[in-house]
């Protein structure tokens, strides 16, 4: 014994002698061979400047984006996790009859499915809750989602979802959003299909309207579109032996997510965790719950964690996209350009269900007579639901929209008064203090000169065609 | 079905089922997340690697097909020491912002460099054309490509 | 024939929730080696927020960009935000930030304020040390004042705080209120070539201006600039959702199309020199602006190209090619 630890304390002596020494060479990590850990690379010059407001700082996950060390969700993989796909609605408009997944669930490696009527409130929405997280029993659009399997791999999930068995009624629809303002048109939520509108009302636009030397008018329209973020929606679902939930997901909103999954799952926000990782992408469309509270509730029911990460057709078919707008302008001005009054009808395709319509249809109504002062407006808007898909928040709620319309307008009186379309812009323009449509007083305005610097840096004054 | 590969200079195998593509493989496989599933039909780039010399969409290609193939990935491009000059540079110009398009952009312009040195503006769009990205507008992407082949060049320069 | 044509567009674009609150909340906490942790719980999505708001937190607490650690998006352990939407991030969170920045500060005045023999009012967190205003030589570094506030005094240097921008609710009969807090502008001016034959457009140089308030990082507004210009050149010519009886016939990117590095042309991009005194060190935001104008300045530049004013978007060649013919058509009928 004595002998064994006198060999010991020889050898560590040794050893610790050795590694003393000067002589002793640092091992070094072949240039040649992958990394799989940070480099001890020195951090960008302006991150290491004060003050820090002004600086061209590089930002820390741009260096792990380049060195493809950042983990988006579907990077992110746990031990014995489950894959889950969904089956979505065949119909733009229908009733379901029955649903059948018996023989789904006999299918290898299926653990669990989920239908709408197995979740505890089966509503969500940020203005107003009419959207199902799984449609059940009316489907709205063609990507509603109706039945979720979850699956030992993708490939079974996706092999699953085929031997689903929906019976549909279909129901009458709607797609065309003039159509759907009027009293006979078939509806998608209760007795109407306006579902939100707003009025913007300032002076006296029909008297100031007479008494313009020009009028004119136009409808503009514009299209869907989606945001296309690079990164499709993901989210994976794991409890805790104490019925505790952890979702990580690629939700923009991870607070109010929280609530959403409270309110969906009919549990306390205690006892949920949202982890937003890095997002591959926004611009809007991942501001609400999607696949959520489906993933919690195949994960609970299964007992293992469930991934689920959209095909790029579920972006196009079930994510929200842009409103189309279809916009009336009549604009009256005087001889010199000024605009003495401005009324304009929007029509909002408000898709088959509210999402971020509200904020769509309030700032797309103040924004819509452009930053000009005028004294005499009226605004009137109307969102209305259609059997198509969702539209929800996209990068500027209808402010692309809307400034399409008043600025090619702006250009049109230019043309007509023979006026240079810059200086009919600085004519009507706002400035410091100006008042809004709302009347409010705008502070920090900064139009005209956004104006006059973006035109000498075109040389503007100089073109020749 | 065994599938070999050498990937980023190590050997690497895996065995997986024959409709298995090569990102599949290099993602679930082999842990080698880097390159990204945004489509899956070779539509927006995300996935790019390089296959004995050519940069592809991996997730068009069977994983079979690259068996006994070279593959450069992402994670091959710094070494111990330093980063790719275009990692560098990508840095530096604030190029990438949500970043999952960048390992396939990356790879896409690694490729053209490697083969054009000093590529013009329009040579170094039409290169990164099968990469998409929402974030960008591509316009530091390009200043970055065209930084990192000055700093390419003058490193050969003095060699 | 190639035509040249020239359009300009203008905007104005809202920062925050239209009326309704939508608060954000911030907690800084300062390390004894006066590095400092900044907890948010907004949402990376790519647009480089948490590094502006990095930037905003060192900016109060007079240190480097690289002294502070962002930790985000965990609901266990950030506090409530909500949300990066409506370009509010810069704006709401970063007015958070700094008032939860300025708590934590205001325990490192207190602790410092014997030591350098002065009030705490008399004191500046500037270049990484606490000194004295007006006499910048008096001063200890701000890991010294963390260290005798946590260990002598107790104190440990944590700030928390909340911000909402001030409204007033409109009237819901004629609008009038005070949705908004503030509000940004911008104008873009396009340089197309419209070839009259085939109705393609080719854009050959954008110019945008864009007023934030003061750019807290500029690289990251140029790049918002430019993302923002590509998705306005993809709405104005390219995207659309085709639909029929209520089908998408083509959700994927193969036939959606958008702008890939070849469409997008050169691009040169401006700040305006403002300050809003109500944002965070007068930034206002940029994330959603930038995508505003860049489609009404193509259309107006197709207008003075070939004279046609394109009214329902996108302008496919398609589109402008049969409002060419059209007008040609209109022409030739005046002219007999």
């Amino acid at each position: 014994m004595a002998t064994r630890t006198k060999d010991i304390r020889a050898d560590t002596e040794e050893l610790v002698t050795e590694a003393k020494a000067p002589s002793r060479q640092p091992l070094t990590v072949p240039t040649d061979k992958p990394v799989a850990y940070p480099l001890d690379l020195p951090e960008g010059e302006a991150r290491l400047r004060t003050p820090a407001v002004g600086q061209r700082a590089s930002r820390p996950d741009g260096r792990l984006h380049g060195l493809g060390q950042t983990q988006y969700i579907d990077d992110i993989t746990f031990p014995h996790m489950l894959h889950a796909k969904i089956l979505r609605s065949e119909y733009p408009h229908a009733r379901i009859l029955s649903i059948d997944t018996s023989e789904a669930e006999k299918m290898p490696g299926v653990l669990a499915t989920l239908t709408g009527d197995e979740i505890p409130e089966n509503s969500f929405g940020p203005t107003f809750q009419d959207q199902p997280v799984l449609a059940y029993p009316i489907v709205r659009h063609r990507g509603d989602g109706v039945v979720a399997v979850a699956a030992v791999t993708e490939q079974q999930a996706t092999d699953a979802l085929e031997k689903i068995k929906v019976e549909y009624e279909p129901l009458p629809h709607v797609f065309d959003p003039m159509e759907a303002l009027e009293d006979d048109s078939p509806k998608v939520h209760g007795e109407t299909n306006i579902y939100t509108s707003k009025t913007i009302k300032k002076g006296d636009v029909e008297k100031a309207l007479k008494e313009s030397d020009h009028v004119f008018h136009r409808q503009f329209r514009t299209q869907m579109v989606e945001h296309v973020p690079l990164e499709p929606h993901a989210s994976i679902a794991s409890w805790d032996g104490n019925g505790r939930v952890t979702l990580w997901t690629s939700l923009g909103r991870i607070t109010l997510g929280r609530e959403d999954l409270a309110r969906t799952l009919a549990m306390p926000q205690s006892k949920i965790r949202l982890i937003g990782t890095v997002v591959g992408g926004n611009f809007g469309g991942k501001n609400e719950i999607t696949n959520e509270p489906i993933l919690a509730l195949l994960s609970k029911k299964a007992g293992r964690p469930v991934k689920s990460v959209f095909t790029r057709g579920d972006e196009f078919i079930s994510s929200t996209i842009r409103h189309p707008f279809t916009m009336d302008y009549t604009t009256g001005v005087d001889n010199s350009g000024k605009i003495l009054a401005r009324k304009i009808r929007l029509v909002l395709d408000g898709g088959a269900y509210c999402s971020w319509t509200g904020t769509t249809i309030g700032k797309g109504s103040i924004l819509a007579p452009g930053p000009y002062n005028i004294d005499n407006i009226l605004v009137e808007a109307y969102a209305v639901y259609t059997n198509k898909t969702t539209t929800g928040a996209m990068r500027g709620f209808g402010a692309p929209q809307v400034c399409f319309a008043y600025e090619s307008q702006m250009d049109d009186i230019a043309d007509a008064l023979g006026i240079d379309p810059l200086e009919i812009r600085l004519r009507n323009g706002f400035s410091e203090n100006s008042l809004s449509p709302t009347s409010q007083t705008l502070q920090s305005v900064a139009l005209k000169e956004s104006l006059t610097q973006a035109a000498e840096r075109f040389g503007w004054k100089e073109w020749q065609e | 079905m065994l599938v070999e590969i050498n990937v980023n200079g190590e050997p690497r195998s895996a065995d997986v089922p024959p409709e298995t593509t090569l990102l599949k493989m290099l993602r679930e496989d082999m842990g080698l997340t880097g390159a990204k599933l945004g489509c899956d039909v070779g539509d927006c780039g995300t996935c790019t690697v390089i296959v004995d010399g050519v940069s592809v969409n991996s997730c068009l290609m069977m994983a079979a097909r690259a068996n006994g193939s070279k593959v450069t990935t992402i994670e091959g491009l710094a070494n111990a020491n330093e980063l790719h000059p275009l990692q560098e540079k990508f840095e530096e110009h604030g190029a990438l912002q949500c970043g999952f398009c960048g390992p396939g952009m990356l790879i896409s312009a690694k490729s053209l460099l490697d083969k054009n040195p000093e590529p013009t503006v329009f040579e170094v769009r039409d290169a990164l054309a099968g990469n998409l990205c929402r974030c960008t507008g591509y316009t530091k992407i390009i200043e970055a490509v065209m930084d990192a082949g000055r700093e390419m060049r003058s490193g050969q320069s003095g060699a | 024939m190639k035509k040249r044509g020239r359009g300009m567009a203008c905007m104005w674009y809202p920062i925050g929730f239209t009326v309704a609150a939508n608060p954000s909340a911030a907690t800084v906490k300062v390390n004894t080696d006066g590095s400092a942790t900044l907890l948010t719980g907004t949402v990376e999505t790519g647009q480089g927020a948490l590094t502006v708001l990095g930037q905003i937190a060192a900016e109060t607490l007079g240190l480097a960009t690289d002294d502070v650690h962002v930790v985000s998006g965990d609901t266990d352990v950030t506090p409530m935000d909500t949300g990066a939407i409506a370009s509010r991030t810069t704006y709401v969170t970063g007015n958070a930030i700094v008032r939860a920045a300025e708590k934590a500060r205001e325990i490192l005045f207190e602790a410092a304020a014997p030591l350098l023999k002065v009030k705490p009012d008399q004191l500046e967190a500037r270049d990484k040390r606490i000194q004295v205003l007006g006499f910048p030589s008096s001063s200890i570094p701000i890991g010294q004042a963390v260290q005798h506030s946590e260990s002598v005094l107790g104190n440990p240097a944590i700030g928390s705080a909340s911000y909402n921008p001030p409204t007033v609710e409109m009237d819901p009969e004629t609008g009038q209120g005070k949705p908004f807090n503030t509000y940004v502008y911008a104008t873009q001016i396009a340089d197309v070539e419209v070839d009259d034959e085939t109705g393609e457009v080719e854009i050959l140089k954008i110019v945008a201006v864009h007023d934030c308030g003061t750019p807290i990082n500029p690289m990251l507004v140029e790049g918002q600039i430019q993302g923002g210009i590509s998705m306005g050149v993809g709405f104005a010519l390219q995207e659309e959702i085709l639909f029929e009886e209520g089908r998408q016939i083509n959700p994927n990117l193969t036939n959606y199309i958008m702008p890939t590095s070849l469409d997008m042309p050169e691009l040169e991009v401006g700040l305006v020199d403002n300050y809003d005194p109500t944002g965070p060190f007068g930034a206002k935001g940029a994330g959603e602006p930038t995508a505003v104008p860049t489609a009404a300045a193509i259309m107006n530049a197709i207008h003075d190209a070939v004279g046609v004013r394109i009214t329902a978007l996108p302008a496919t060649a398609e589109r402008v090619l049969g409002a060419i013919i059209e007008k040609q058509e209109a022409e030739r009928v005046a002219s007999h």
